[in-house]
Order: C-alpha cells, then structure tokens, then sequence
C-alpha cells in the first residue's frame, strides 16, 4: 500500500509540474472542464434564486404580519401547513364566511388586523382596455409593511388615491395622472376614477400592471371571501387547526418558517392530506435524468480528449525511458491519469467558484425576463458539490484513454524518435457495430413501446449508438487516411497525420459525432412534432382574414362596426346572419341526427354561431361551384346544408353520404333553473353534406324555414373581415373590442404558427450544437498543428509558402468535423426516427408522421464543417515555423 | 568564369539584442559555383547551420547580401523566398526531417507539388529522383517503415527534385553509420558533378574530401578558404 501511495505521490507531483510548465496547454484543458461546469453552476445559482421558498415567500404573501387569514364559504377547511400548496373544504352544505370578530375570538381578541384583498380588475389605457391586478389593505398598517415597495411619488397613497407600477404607468395612466379602473356590478358596468400619486411595485411580480389603494379605493368587491393580514405574535399550528374549524384557511409566519412535522399533517388520511405528501422524483424522472447526465459527461469528455491525449504524448518519451528503465505500464498509467486528476481538481473547484459569479451576474438579467420576484441570492452548495465532482471525474475520464495508450505504448518506436501510433484494433470496431445494432434495435423497440417507457428506452439506446460510434471512429479514420491518397497535399497530410495521431483525433471526431447526432435527433423530432402539429391545425378562416364573434347579446354590432371603421377595416367587412344560441338565461345547442342516428359535426367557430342562415350559401364559404349549385337548391327548397371540412374530420369517424336525404334536428336547451337539458324543437328537412375546398368557417345553413320551425332567433352572430389584417392592426383592433360590453372574441387566421417556446428552444440547440462543434473541431485542429510544428517546419524548408500552415489548418477542421458529422448524422437519425413515431402518433388512427429537416442535417453535414475549415483557416496563422533545428 | 549559383556578401547574423545578443555570423563573404561541391566546417557555434539557413532563405541576415542563381533573397518576401526554395534550393538536414504521413514517393514530390506541379507529374519525378538514389522500391513507404539510411536518400532524392541548382546539406551523414554516410556523399557528389553547386557542413574531415572546397569557420567568420588537399592537414587537430 505505500508503495502504491508512494507512486501516486510521484505521479501527481510530475502532472502538477507538467501543468504549470506546459501553460497554455494546461489553460485549454481547464477551460474544456470548467465551461460546463460553470455553465451548470451559473444555470444552478440563477435556478435557487428565482425559486421563492416557503419562507422565502414570506414577505410578500403577508408583508410584517404574522399571519394571513382567508375565510371561506366552506364549514370547515383543512390545510397543509402552507395553504398555498394545498388546502381544501370539509364538511356539508355552504356557511356565511367569518367574520373578523370570530377569527378573533379563536385566534386571541386584542391582536391587530387589517383586511387584504388581491383581485383583478380592467382599467383604461391609452390604446384600451387591459387587466390589471389591484391590492386593496391598510397601508399605512405595519403589518402590511413590505408588500408594496415604494419607487417614486408618495406612499401611502390616500382615500381616492392609488399607487401603481411601472408596468401600468406605461401603459397610460402615469404619475399624477387619473387611473380609471372597470369594475363590473350587478347593476352594470361602473367607473372608478383615481389619482395616481405615486409608483411602486408588488413583492409578488413585475411587468404585470399592478395597482395598490387603501381598503374600498376600487369600488366594492366581487369575491364572497375575507381575508386579513394578522399581528400580535406568533400563530401556532393549533391556532391554525382551530382557525380551520371556522372556515379560515391560514398561512402563518410561525408555521411556514418551522413547520409541523408530517405525522400531524397526515392524521385522518383525508383527501387533502394525501395531496401533500411529498413523493419524491419518479423513476421516470431519475433515469431520464442519468442519461442526460451520462450524456453530457460523454460529451465533455469527447471534447477534453484530444488535450490529455497530447499531453499524454508529450511524455511520452519521458515514459518510453523510465519503461527502458524498468518502469512498469501501471507507473506509466498513472503518470498521465494523474494529469486527469490535476486538471480535474483544479477545473473543477475553479468552475464552481466561476461559475457562482457568473450565476451571480445572470440573475439581474434573468429577473429581466421573469414577471415574478426572484427570492434572495441562494447558493445551492450541495448541488455545487455534485457539479464539481462531475467536472473532477470528467477530467479523470478524458486521461484514461491516453493513460492506457501510454501504458502500451511501442517504447522502441517512441525512443526511435516514430511519433505515429500503431495500427487501430480490429475488436472494438466490431464490437462497435454490435452496439450500433443494439441502438438501432433499442430505438425500434421503443418506438412502438409507451409514450413513457419508449422514450427513456430511446434516449438509452441513443447513448448506446453513440458508444459504438465512438468505437468505430478509429477505423473510418484509418479508411479516410486511405482514400486521401488521391487529395490535395494539405488534406492528404491532414487526414493521414488525424490518422497517425488517434488518441488525439477519435475523441475529437466523436464529440463532433455525438453533437451532429444530437441535433440530427432532435431536428427530426421536433420537425416531425411541429409537421403532426401542422396536420392537425385547422384554419377556421381564410389566412390572414379574421373575424370577431358576436355571441353576447350586450355586444352591439354597431360599436363593433365603429372598431372596425376606425381601423380601416370597415369596406371588408361582411356581417353574418346565423342562430343566436345564447340568451342570458339559456343556452341552446343543437343535435342532428339521421333516423337515430346521430351525426358528429365537430364544434369549433369563430363566430357566435357556428350556424349560418341564408337563403343560398355565403360566399366566405370555400366550396366547389357544383357543389355551391346543389347546396343553393336544397336552400331553396326549405333543406338544411351540412359542411365538412376535411382537415377537421376527428379521427375514423366518417359521416354518411347525404343528397337531400332527411336529416333531423333537435334543439335542447340548457338553463339554470333545470336539472337537466330539455328537448325544446325538432324539425326535419331535406339536407346536403359537402366538402369544402378551403374554409368553412361555419359549419351549416340553415334555410328560413328551417329555422321557423325550430323557433329559433336569428340575429348578427359574427363580423368577417375579408381581407389580410396585419400584426398592428389586429392589436389594436383587440384592444379597442376588449373595452366594449360583452367582450366580443377577435380572431383573426394565422394558420399554423410555430410556438415561440419552440423557436427559442430550437434556436437555443443550434447554438448550442453550433458551438459544442466549433469547440470540439477547433481545439482538436490547434492541437494538431501545434504537434505538426515540425512537419510544417520541413514544409517550410522545401519551400511550403506561409499560408499552406492555413490550408493544413483548415484541413485538419474539415477531417474531423467531416467525418464527425457523416458519422454522427446517421447516429443521430437512430433515436431520431425512433422518437418521432410515439411523439407524432395520432391517437385515433394511431397513424405516425415522421418529417426529416433536410435542410438542418445539410447544413449539419457539409455546411458546418466546410464553415468550420474556412474559419479555421481564415483564423490560423499563416506563419510556417521557419527554425529548421527539429531535432 | 560564369556566375555563382550562390553567392554572400558580407552576410552579418545577430541573434537577439543586449546582453543576451549573439553574433552567429560577422560579416562572410563566399560564393559556390556550379558544379562545385563546397564543405564547411568549422567548431560547434561557429555559425555554420545559421549560413545553410541564410543561404537556403529560411532566415534573414542582419546585414549583407545572399544571391541565389542572380535573385538577392534579402530583397525578397516570405512567399518569393518559399518559391526558391521549391524551384532552385534544395535542402538536406541531419535528421532526415521526412514527414511521416507522407509516402517516400509523397515526400519526394513536396517542392514539385507545393511549386504547383499536377501531383501525377510530381509523383513521377519523384519515382525517377528515388531511382536515381537507389531505393525506387521504396517509393509507397512511409518514414517510419525505413532505415535511417534510406530516409536519407529519400531526403536528398527530395533536395534535387525538379533540378534545383543549389544543394545545402546541414550535416547530412551526422546519423548515420560510416558506410551509408559515404554512400549519401557520393549521392550528393553525382549531383554536384551533373552541374549542380553543393554547400555541405560537416564535422568530418574524411568527408570534407569528397568537397571541391573548403571554407573554415570559427566564430562568425571565414578564417581560411582553402583547396581539398590541405583539409587534411589542417583539420587533424580540430578534429580531435
Ligand atoms: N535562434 C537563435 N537564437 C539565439 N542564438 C542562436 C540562434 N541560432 C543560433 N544561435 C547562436 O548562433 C551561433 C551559431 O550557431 P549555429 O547553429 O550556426 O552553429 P553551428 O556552427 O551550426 O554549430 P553546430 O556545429 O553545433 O551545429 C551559436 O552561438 C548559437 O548559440
Ligand atoms: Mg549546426
């Protein structure tokens, strides 16, 4: 055993001295250690402090109170310790909601209380209406200290005066200015005017318009609850419980900050109760999680790689002599993996420390894009420790294959100055298509297994694909080195030297693989996601065209009118007749059927009604003009027309052909004051089906007579605006329709929009793939040409022109990110495929779509690794070492 | 009498500046004629590999002339000074300096290919340069797969390719065993004799004799510029 210690104790003192001498290239190989640990520090830092925790919470849910109450209509309630993670009625039939003088009497008469109230409310911009949240309390009161902070102007703000935040005062009513809140009441809409007489902000979130006022600032409240902010001392566990009998649910600073422990929560085993156990991260979870890690742990090693493999053969003579010497292949290993563990010590603590001032930086910028408060600034220290372990054990993993390339190493070739590496094994090629085969055969499985299941069984045998492409590199770079022989000097030199030099090229080849592969994968899922997507979309409207839905009665058309107008919209538009289906009271809905057999038409309209009435079909209706013909006759004849869109049609079901066949239609009504629908009219009429080309927009027309004898009203359920309604304009038309009675929907067709989240997310792997390719391709191309010195030394001397260094420099890029990428591509497609058959899956057809972005894996393939040597090449320096003293 | 096909004015060499500053050459003066084989010699640090590089333009005088086949090399840029050494200067160093993922044949045709020659062409005078120095056999070799002796020839067939008129050979026989050392001296002597001009430094007095003549240096300059049949004479005791 000390001989053992004894020998490590040489060993990491030579890596120590190996580091510190050979500086820069020490430099890079912390730098590929610490980038990801920083990275997922920063990423950590930014994660802890934008999460608010109970406690943390504190402060904004109840500002210097000690508790705050909220009391229901419910008998009794039952809560988790923290209301706001769970909490629930018990007990029979409706109570009147506490009064404070009851929570006082349960919680101690004499503690002091002021009422709270958060609600939302519509107040007047300059462009409209909008939503706003208002805090009503006594904020002059101590207790509620802390949940509003006060930016500029006065505060406390008055009677018939507010403060409001920067996010409301953008958007009209500004410093000293009039705030008009919208307040809907039983006897209709009403106004309330304020003075806005300073800015501050909520504890809670920011960039939401926000509004703060003394108790009744905003008129009466809508809400049947009560609730009050608490002082006077701490309120226990048992003051809650016994809070909770009257129908008070209670959050409290005592409780949140030390909570009571789980065996008096789970008492009983009620519903509520169940809700708060806290059942740890599934399996699910847990593997999903290891294989990202392995994963990325993968990668980085791949991209450290070429540099231990460097610094492993810089000693090699070294290690050749002290093998002549005597020197066992264990000493040898252990020279270089203590390179490993140097690195990874230092990279890993310096990437974590970094990676907190980094983290430190971001938050500010992430609060940016975050409406809600970040909590204080939290260091999550046993995280941390994970993440530098990580980056300690990816370093030691980057030095153990040139660890056991040096152990065996040809001490005669290395000490007769022959600095190639020997032929490559023929074993791990095979067992590397044996894995290959495993993931191809892991992949179909899991294609056609579970949602769940074959996804992790995906990603699993992705990572196996990529472990048997890494085995197989060697060999293709061998087959490249071959065929250069027809290449330019600078490729055929490039390709042989990756060749000749393996430890250094195959890590460096395989992280470019296993990068390309990744993108390739979640190219063609996401592609085939958003194409399953596209399919499924079904425009309700010609693009661009819109429509604004007139379902309420307290909708008057002519102020919609007078929208539109002022928008410069009004010579399109066209209003539709159809049934009016709602009254205040009822709602009617409408059932077809032919014989008993009922006929599913899909229900979706931007209109009030999806019904249409006429005595000919509209023309908004895209349909063929035979077709048109047809429908317009059984109109006239008092028939009924049904449309079906063939984009809409759900799943298997087919409806039967109708050529003016009897069809049936029922109308039920729905009502408050009945139990259950009741069957209002029925008529029958001679009915069509047809196909629409393009658009329905409705799904039937109704003939008048039809509609006389269903005793239906017909009103204006819809405005159509015929014509493309730009980005600006549909804003402003919104805005301007959300601040009349009834709320009237707007919509306007846009067909199928990409979400933003998936247009971020995709932007984001680009970049990221983009960058891991760059890092991989480059540091192994520098790498290159710094152990070629001498070889461009002698190139210079036979006359070699200075930018030849550039063109083997670009080179050398484009041996590995060519070859990383023509082997990564099709790797990449292996899980790709295999994932987009369970994520696409229609679940009623169960058909599969599958959408491979060719232009993506193009630009992957060529593009990227022909950019790469370019760059490279226009980066390298274009200076051939002259020095002909090699030796 | 013709030209020289090297010739260097009053070449001046000072490494680095201060106190650390070293003056390799001090002002040298010699010319190689063609057809003429030149050996240098002189002690260790006497400036003899820093005149084959100034000669060969891979470095620059501080002062003075070097005209190679009537071009001044100091009046020239990096990539015309690249271009002699492709077409007119050939270069043979003491430790072969093949490079290693290249074939002989592959080697051998570097200048003529870098010079812009089609690679079949190149790979074809390179085949007839190896022949001319014995090994066409081994024209689909690598480095690592030869013997010091014949990585040499490869590394002379490689200075001549493409009838470069200018041979510079920095000790070219310094690791190789007597035998194969004279027979890469008689290589180097075909050339001289079939027109070319020869530089070649060497320790060695039995080598100096299969020179034309010898230039003796000792601390940056010529101490005495003499005829073979006194090399003998006065190298005897230098030698030893
Ligand atoms: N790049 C350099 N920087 C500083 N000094 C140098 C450099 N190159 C050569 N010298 C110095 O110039 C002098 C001449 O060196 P040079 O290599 O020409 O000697 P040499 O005659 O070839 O010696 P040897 O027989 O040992 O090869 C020596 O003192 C050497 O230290
Ligand atoms: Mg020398």
């Amino acid at each position: 055993m000390g001989t053992t210690r004894g020998g490590w104790q040489v060993a990491l003192r030579l890596a120590r001295r190996e580091a510190w001498r050979r500086k820069g290239q020490t430099a890079l190989m912390l730098l590929l250690i610490c980038l990801p640990v920083v990275a997922v520090t920063a990423a950590a830092v930014v994660w802890r402090t934008q999460d608010v925790s109970g406690v943390e919470s504190i402060e904004r849910r109840m500002g210097a109170a000690d508790a705050r109450l909220v009391a229901h209509e419910g008998p009794m309630v039952e809560q988790h310790f923290d209301p706001d993670v769970a909490q629930g009625w018990v007990g029979e039939g409706t109570r009147k909601p506490a009064t404070l003088d009851e929570v006082l009497a349960v919680a101690g008469a004499g503690r002091p209380a002021v009422p709270l109230l958060r609600e939302s409310r519509t107040f007047r911009t300059d462009a409209g209406v909008a939503d706003m949240e208002v805090l009503t309390t006594d904020l002059d009161s101590p207790l509620a200290a802390g949940l509003v902070r006060p930016v500029e102007g006065t505060f406390p703000p008055g009677p018939g005066e507010v403060v409001v935040n920067r996010a409301a005062a953008d958007r009209g009513p500004g410093l000293g200015e009039t705030l008009t809140v919208l307040h809907k009441t039983a006897d209709g809409e009403q106004e309330v005017e304020l003075e806005v007489v300073g800015i501050a902000e909520s504890a809670v979130s920011r960039g939401y318009p926000f509004a703060a006022g003394q108790p009744g600032t905003f008129g009466g409240s809508a809400t049947h609850e009560h609730e009050w902010l608490l002082g006077g001392g701490p309120v226990t566990w048992d003051d809650v419980v016994a809070l909770n009998r009257i129908g008070v649910a209670v959050a409290s600073r005592h409780v949140l900050t030390d909570p009571p422990p789980d065996s008096v929560l789970t008492s009983g085993g009620s519903p509520v109760s169940s809700l708060l156990l806290d059942s740890g991260p599934d399996e699910l979870t847990i593997t999903v999680l290891a294989l990202v890690v392995v994963m990325v742990l993968l990668e980085v090693v791949l991209l450290a790689g070429p540099a231990f493999a460097v610094r492993a053969k810089a000693q090699a003579h070294a290690l050749a002599l002290v093998a002549a010497a005597g020197g066992t292949p264990r000493q040898a290993r252990r020279t270089v993996l203590a390179s490993g563990v140097v690195v990874g010590l230092v990279g890993g603590v310096v990437g974590v420390v970094l990676g907190i001032g980094a983290g430190a930086l971001a938050v500010p910028v992430a609060q940016r894009f975050n409406s809600t408060v970040f909590g204080p600034f939290e260091v999550p220290w046993p995280l941390l420790g994970v993440v530098a372990v990580f980056g300690f054990l990816s370093a030691l993993l980057a030095a153990v294959v040139p660890a056991f390339a040096a152990s065996r190493q040809d001490v005669v070739a290395v000490l007769g100055g022959r600095r190639g590496e020997g032929r490559p094994s023929t074993r791990s090629p095979i067992l590397g298509v044996v894995l290959l085969g495993a993931g191809v055969a892991g992949a179909a499985t899991g294609a056609v297994a579970g949602q769940e299941v074959g996804a992790v069984l995906i990603a699993g045998s992705a990572l196996v694909a990529v472990v048997g492409m890494i085995l197989v590199v060697p060999v293709v770079v061998a087959v490249v080195a071959r065929l250069a022989a027809r290449l330019p000097l600078a490729l055929r030199f490039a390709a042989r030297d990756a060749a000749r030099h393996r430890t250094r090229t195959v890590p460096a080849v395989a992280a470019v693989g296993a990068t390309v592969a990744g993108v390739v994968a979640l190219g063609i899922a996401v592609s085939s996601q958003e194409a399953a997507n596209e399919a499924e979309y079904t425009p309700l409207l010609r693009d661009g065209h819109g429509s604004v839905s007139l379902s309420n009665p307290d909708t008057d058309p002519a102020a919609v009118d007078a929208v539109l107008r002022k928008a410069g919209l009004d010579d399109q538009v066209e209003a539709i007749t159809g049934l009016r289906l709602s009254t205040d009271t009822e709602e009617m809905e409408l059932e077809f059927r032919q014989g008993e057999e009922a006929l599913w038409l899909s229900y979706w309209s931007g209109l009030g009604s999806p019904y249409a009435v006429g005595e000919t079909v509209p023309d908004f209706v895209d349909i063929a003009p035979a077709a048109r013909e047809r429908a317009d006759a059984v109109l006239a004849e008092g028939g009924l027309v049904l449309l079906q869109d063939p984009h809409a049609s759900e799943g298997s079901y087919t409806l039967p052909q109708l050529d003016g066949d009897p069809v049936a239609v029922d109308v039920r009504r729905w009502s408050d004051d009945l139990p259950e629908p009741e069957l209002a009219a029925t008529a029958e009429a001679p009915t069509v089906l047809l196909e629409v080309s393009g658009t329905a927009t409705v799904l039937a027309v109704f003939s008048p007579p039809v509609v006389e004898d269903l005793g239906l009203p017909t009103a204006v359920v819809g405005t159509l605006l015929a014509a493309p309604i730009s980005d600006e304009t549909e804003k402003d038309v919104a805005e301007a329709l959300a601040a009349l009675p009834g709320d009237p929907y707007f919509y306007v067709e846009r067909g199928y929009r990409t979400p933003d989240e998936v247009r971020i997310i995709q932007a984001v792997l680009a970049a990221l793939g983009g960058i891991l390719m760059l890092g991989g391709t480059l540091t192994a191309t520098f790498l290159a040409l710094s152990d070629a010195k001498p070889d461009l030394a002698t190139m210079a001397a036979v006359g070699a022109r200075p930018r030849t260094r550039r063109g083997v420099a670009a080179s050398y890029a484009l041996v590995v990110g060519g070859v990383g990428a023509l082997l990564g591509a099709p790797v990449g497609f292996i899980p790709g495929v295999a994932i987009s058959q369970p994520i696409t899956k229609d679940p009623v057809t169960g058909t599969t779509l599958l959408e491979v972005p060719w232009t993506l894996v193009g630009l992957v393939v060529v593009g990227l690794p022909l950019l790469t040597a370019l760059a490279v090449g226009a980066c390298a320096r274009g200076r051939l070492p002259l020095t002909a003293r090699i030796d | 009498m013709t030209d020289p096909v090297l010739r260097l004015t009053d070449v001046r060499r000072v490494h680095g500046t201060g106190a650390t500053q070293v003056e390799a050459l001090r002002g040298i003066s010699f010319a190689a004629y063609a057809g003429e084989l030149v050996a240098v010699m002189g002690p260790s640090g006497s400036g003899k590999s820093t005149l084959l590089t100034i000669a060969g333009g891979l470095d620059q005088p501080t002062s003075g002339a070097v005209v190679v086949e009537g071009a001044d090399l100091t009046g020239l840029g990096l990539d015309a000074r690249a271009r002699m050494r492709r077409t007119s200067i050939g270069y043979v160093f003491q430790g072969f300096n093949l490079i290693p993922a290249l074939t002989a044949a592959e080697n051998v045709a570097l200048p003529r290919e870098l010079d812009g020659v089609p690679a079949r062409t190149a790979r074809q005078e390179a085949r007839a340069a190896l022949e001319e120095v014995g090994i066409g056999e081994l024209a689909d070799r690598f480095p690592d797969d030869m013997s010091g002796g014949q990585q040499q020839r490869v590394a002379i067939a490689r200075a001549v390719v493409g009838e470069r008129r200018l041979i510079l050979a920095d000790e070219p026989t310094g690791a190789l065993d007597t035998e194969t050392g004279e027979e890469i001296l008689r290589l180097l002597r075909a050339r001289c004799d079939a027109g070319a001009a020869g530089v070649l430094v060497t320790h060695e007095a039995r080598h100096a004799a299969w020179a034309d003549r010898v230039v003796f240096l000792r601390d940056g300059v010529v101490v005495d510029e003499t005829g073979t049949a006194s090399v003998d004479l006065l190298t005897e005791p230098a030698a030893r």
